[in-house]
């Protein structure tokens, strides 16, 4: 309602149907917040902005508290995500096995920081806590696959590998 | 009713009082900083907390504790302070305690508490907030790091503005206030959460570094904008109004303001505003002194007088106060012999002044404010009423949100007012307002609905017979909505025990005239729901004075011309001289050629404003006049409230208030003493107009009066004028945007920052068969001529129908709209 410049989002032409979709599974459901945006997370990866506009239109709910309870919960995410989310654990046991040396490693291949993505949504780095299996450290997840016993060697194998893997799911 | 003890004083309050009200009514004083008597009880920052006996002492808050029979309360022990201090030493760890540079020293109740409580170390140590400081809006200032988290300005901007532009976001030691997206903020600025926020998180950016609170003289007055009439107090300085002052406890909106109120007021000290008279010389206007100026003034208007009167008129603009407006009545018809005096085209004003006057015997509204809240059904034509009134727009929210008020809206195009919880939009064709108001009443006579006491009323078998021909199923196609939901609409409407009906008039609203008046006026007497509480219709006067100038009667009514004859005479001659007081005919009437053919053969235009306006540029003479602020007097607002604008500075370089210049005008063509001020003035209105009987300006005191009226009801058909769709063309409705009212806010920075320039608005649907996006110029073209507006793309307009609000200069909507309800355009890039 107000002609102050709005933010210039950086999205392709996000095509909504599938959130469309989502939202009429639960259009009549109580609290059907939450399985709304969990389910346009599912179909598109992360929850784009204009599905936010969308779901705030739909549901009668306002854009600021839907992006108010995306922040809350780790498990939402703003950003497009790459098709292998690589998760280097820096737990106590894996960080005493050199697991910084892998994480830098992994930075410099893959020329992206924490909780960033490659410009070809390929992957998605991430560092996270103690993954509870410390017998393999230092550990490495891509998506549900784990790698134990991590080398710098190892780490470019991995990055090979799934950069010859289809994007398609 | 609960009887408790607090610090050994016996209190007695209603049962859902909270022992922070109860001590309140004791004159007990708690400590509090999230809490705000306009909001739910949040319990968020334990700054209240208070000791009950019956909970073995335990430390509890008062704001959210409701009173029980017998409670033993006490607000101030060594524990407490205790418990408070530490809570400031908490909120000061992370606050930038930066109050050298801060705008809210001296309004602030985190600095104000934490000198009370002499916090003046801390145990605890902890980083300061690096938040990044919003100054991306004009009109305010975001510092987060600032904020205490009370969560007031999320509250404030979802229960009452029914906004909703901020959350809590992140979670535990991230978590912060922030927008959608984490973005700027991009809102209706009303700064409602400024004035709530405790601390300096909000402030107000036109005021930034203006001065400091305790140097501000502070003077209660009302908004010059529309006609809700909302109380706000000035802040004043070296002669000059700096900033609107929040105070909870002024008018029925317990100090909650729009954006024009709030941020509107810079149009007082704008460097545009008139510094001289005016008098054309040479074909140019050149300064002149208000003796020259007064004098040529005077001389014209012996002259029309000795000509009889007939060649005289005047303009007259409702933003005048009740006195001015006695006064050029009683220039026109004592000085002139003149009863060609109107306001706002007649357009504005013909549902009170016509409609009102003849369905219920007088032009006021047969209701009040306050029967929004107390209905159970409320019937808003358009969703624009928020737009035009947005702080009766706060109540409608308040209502439907809190008391579950039954929301139906009959609307051209869907709007803020359609999201409400249950709400209910008929989006009808535009144009079809009378012919769909009318079936409601058809389907109540046919299903015997009708009140016992409406067949009485005179006029009741005239309007039965009319109403034959608007069966829903008759009108139906043409309104485009289904018969079966018309008549549940009347239905409900019948059946709810207290219903209200609310109609915005406006410049920009052609179609809200007496027809549509007297259509609701039917309906509502039909089903006896008049002059009852919660009930009646509720028509909201454009302008701050729109009521007055009804009451005053500032429009033709001795046979005198209205003021499209006025136009028309000066059109043929037969009007030599016109007096145009604060009127703005040429961007706000309708059908701008002919405005502006018309005052160019004037012989003699006198024109007084405070800016030189668009019709102010083609006058003779120019007189400056003061604003609001620096003139006492009354105005009267929405629903017959008559309350006292007190003058806050002196007046503006060498302007002179319109009372000061019509009074001596008028002395010198009667040659009766001056009125010595505006009491005397409003003394004698209340001897001469009925409903001001017995008032006194002084008596009015802080809360103002509100006049009575008694209703003799009479059933008027109401004549529907036929709309005629042209095909292939969009249908082009005129309006008000939020931002501004009438064309006075565009000297106003507030408004002017947030909207600019006129726009057309409409579907997404359109939009992209014409391949327009948001944003795109586009030509509009109506029979009458072309426009350039800026398209505003959005979901509210159906269809085939788009949006232009009027306001605006450059770009002025009545070059294309010449006074018809719909205007039939054709758009493209
Ligand atoms: S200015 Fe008004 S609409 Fe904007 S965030 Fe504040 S309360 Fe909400
Ligand atoms: S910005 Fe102000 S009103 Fe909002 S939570 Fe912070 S301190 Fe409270
Ligand atoms: S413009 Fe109207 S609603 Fe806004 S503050 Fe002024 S009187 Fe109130
Ligand atoms: S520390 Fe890495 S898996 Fe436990
Ligand atoms: S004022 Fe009571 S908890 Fe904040």
């Amino acid at each position: 309602m107000s002609n102050a410049p709005a933010e210039e989002i950086p999205t392709a032409d996000i095509d909504l149907e599938a959130a469309n979709h989502v939202i009429d599974k639960y259009l009549t459901l109580p609290g059907n917040l939450m399985p709304v945006l969990q389910g346009i997370q599912d179909e598109y990866g992360y929850v784009p902005k204009p599905t936010i506009d969308l779901v705030a239109e739909r549901l009668n709910v306002y854009p600021s508290q839907i992006y108010g309870v995306l922040t809350f919960y780790a498990q939402f995410h703003l950003k497009p995500r790459g098709r292998f989310i690589i998760r280097v654990c820096v737990g106590t046991a894996c960080h005493v096995q050199g697991a910084p040396r892998i994480v830098e490693t992994f930075f410099d291949k893959l020329g992206i920081g924490h909780a960033e993505t490659t410009p070809d949504l390929r992957f998605t780095f991430e560092k996270v806590a103690c993954l509870g299996a410390c017998g393999m450290a230092p550990l490495a997840m891509v998506n549900d696959s784990t790698y134990g016993s991590m080398t710098v060697q190892k780490v470019g194998d991995i990055i090979a590998d799934y950069s010859q893997r289809p994007m398609k799911k | 009713m609960v009887n408790l003890t607090i610090d050994d004083k016996q209190v007695t309050v209603p049962k859902d009082a909270t022992i922070f009200d109860a001590a309140k009514a004791a004159g007990i004083r708690i400590p509090i900083l999230c809490h705000d008597k306009k909001l739910h009880p949040f319990g968020g920052c334990r700054m209240c907390l208070v000791e009950v006996e019956q909970m073995k002492g335990r430390q509890i808050p008062a704001c959210t504790t409701p009173v029980t029979e017998g409670m033993i309360v006490r607000t101030t022990t060594d524990e407490i302070i205790k418990a408070r201090k530490m809570v400031l030493e908490l909120l000061l760890l992370k606050h930038p305690i930066d109050c050298p540079v801060c705008d809210a020293a001296g309004d602030c109740d985190l600095q104000n508490l934490t000198y009370e409580y002499k916090v003046n170390a801390n145990r605890f140590q902890d980083e300061k907030f690096q938040h990044k400081i919003d100054y991306e809006n004009p009109l305010i200032e975001r510092d987060m790091n600032r904020c205490i988290h009370c969560g007031k300005c999320a509250r404030i901007c979802d229960e009452i503005v029914s906004f909703g532009a901020y959350t809590f976001m992140n979670r535990g030691i991230e978590a912060k206030i922030g927008t959608e997206f984490d973005g700027p903020l991009n809102c209706e600025f009303c700064g409602s959460c400024v004035s709530v926020c405790p601390v300096g998180a909000l402030v107000s950016r036109p005021f930034k570094f203006k001065a400091r609170w305790w140097s501000l003289n502070k003077v209660k007055s009302v908004c010059s904008y529309c006609g809700t009439g909302c109380q706000l107090t000035l802040g004043v300085k070296d002669n000059k109004v700096l900033t609107t002052i929040y105070d909870e406890n002024q008018g029925f909106h317990n100090g909650q303001l729009c954006t024009r109120g709030r941020f509107g007021y810079q149009f007082v000290n704008s460097d545009k505003r008139l510094s001289t008279p005016l008098i054309r010389k040479n074909g140019t206007l050149q300064p002149a002194s208000w003796d020259e100026a007064l004098t040529l003034v005077s001389a014209k208007l012996v002259e029309a007088k000795n000509a009889g009167g007939k060649s005289v008129a005047g303009l007259v603009t409702p933003r005048l106060t009740n006195e001015e407006l006695f006064l050029i009545k009683k220039l026109f018809k004592d000085g002139l012999g003149s009863d060609s005096i109107d306001h706002s085209a007649g357009y504005a004003h013909a549902a009170l002044t016509a409609g009102a006057a003849e369905s219920f015997g007088s032009a006021a509204s047969p209701s009040v404010i306050s029967d929004i809240q107390n209905a159970d059904l409320l019937l808003v034509v358009k969703t624009d009423a928020y737009e035009t009134h947005p702080v009766v727009g706060f109540e409608i929210n308040l209502g439907v949100k809190r008391k579950e008020i039954d929301l139906r809206i009959i609307s051209d195009k869907r709007g803020k007012l359609s999201k409400l919880p249950k709400a209910v939009t008929y989006v009808h064709k535009p144009g079809q307002e009378v012919a769909l108001v009318n079936a409601l009443a058809q389907v109540l006579l046919a299903d015997n609905l009708q009140d016992s006491t409406a067949t009485g009323v005179e006029g009741f078998e005239g309007l039965k017979q009319q109403l034959e021909a608007f069966a829903p199923e008759k009108i139906a196609a043409a309104c485009g909505l289904d018969a079966d939901t018309i008549k549940t609409l009347a239905r409900d409407y019948a059946k709810a025990a207290k219903a209200l009906i609310i109609l915005p008039l406006g410049l920009g609203y052609p179609g809200h005239g007496k027809a549509l008046a007297q259509a609701l006026a039917n309906l509502a007497l039909l089903s006896g729901k008049v002059g009852k509480e919660g009930c009646g219709v509720l028509f909201l006067g454009e302008k701050n004075n729109s009521q007055g100038a009804a009451d005053l009667g500032i429009y033709p009514t001795a046979g005198g011309a209205d003021a499209d004859a006025i136009l028309a005479g000066c059109q043929s001659g037969s009007i030599k001289t016109l007096i145009v007081a604060g009127e703005n005919p040429v961007v706000s009437y309708p059908d701008r050629k002919r405005v502006e053919a018309a005052l160019d053969k004037v012989e003699f235009l006198v024109v007084q404003d405070l800016f030189l306006t668009e019709t102010a540029a083609k006058a003779h003479v120019v007189l400056p006049a003061c604003s609001f602020a620096e003139k006492s007097g009354t105005f009267t607002s929405v629903g017959r409230a008559v309350q006292q604008v007190n003058q806050a500075i002196k007046p503006v370089g060498e302007a002179r208030s319109d009372f000061a210049i019509l009074n001596g005008l008028l002395a010198g063509l009667t040659g009766n003493a001056p009125y010595a001020d505006a009491a005397a003035v409003f003394a004698e209105i209340a001897a001469t107009v009925p409903a001001y009987a017995g008032l006194t300006i002084a008596g009015l005191g802080d809360t103002g009066a509100i006049l009575p009226v008694t209703v003799k009801p009479r059933f008027v058909a109401a004549e529907t004028a036929a709309v005629t769709a042209e095909s292939g063309k969009f249908a082009l409705v005129t309006g008000s945007a939020l931002y501004h009212c009438g064309t006075m806010s565009r000297f106003g920075e507030g408004p002017m920052h947030v909207c600019p320039e006129g726009y057309v608005e409409l579907g997404r649907d359109d939009a992209q068969a014409l391949n327009v996006k948001d944003g795109d110029t586009v030509a509009v073209k109506s029979a009458s001529g072309e426009l350039r507006l800026k398209a505003k793309v959005g979901t509210r307009m159906p269809q085939g129908v788009v949006f232009a609000p009027y306001h605006f200069d450059e770009a002025s909507v009545n070059s294309i709209a010449v006074g018809a309800p719909v205007t039939w355009v054709s758009i493209s890039k």
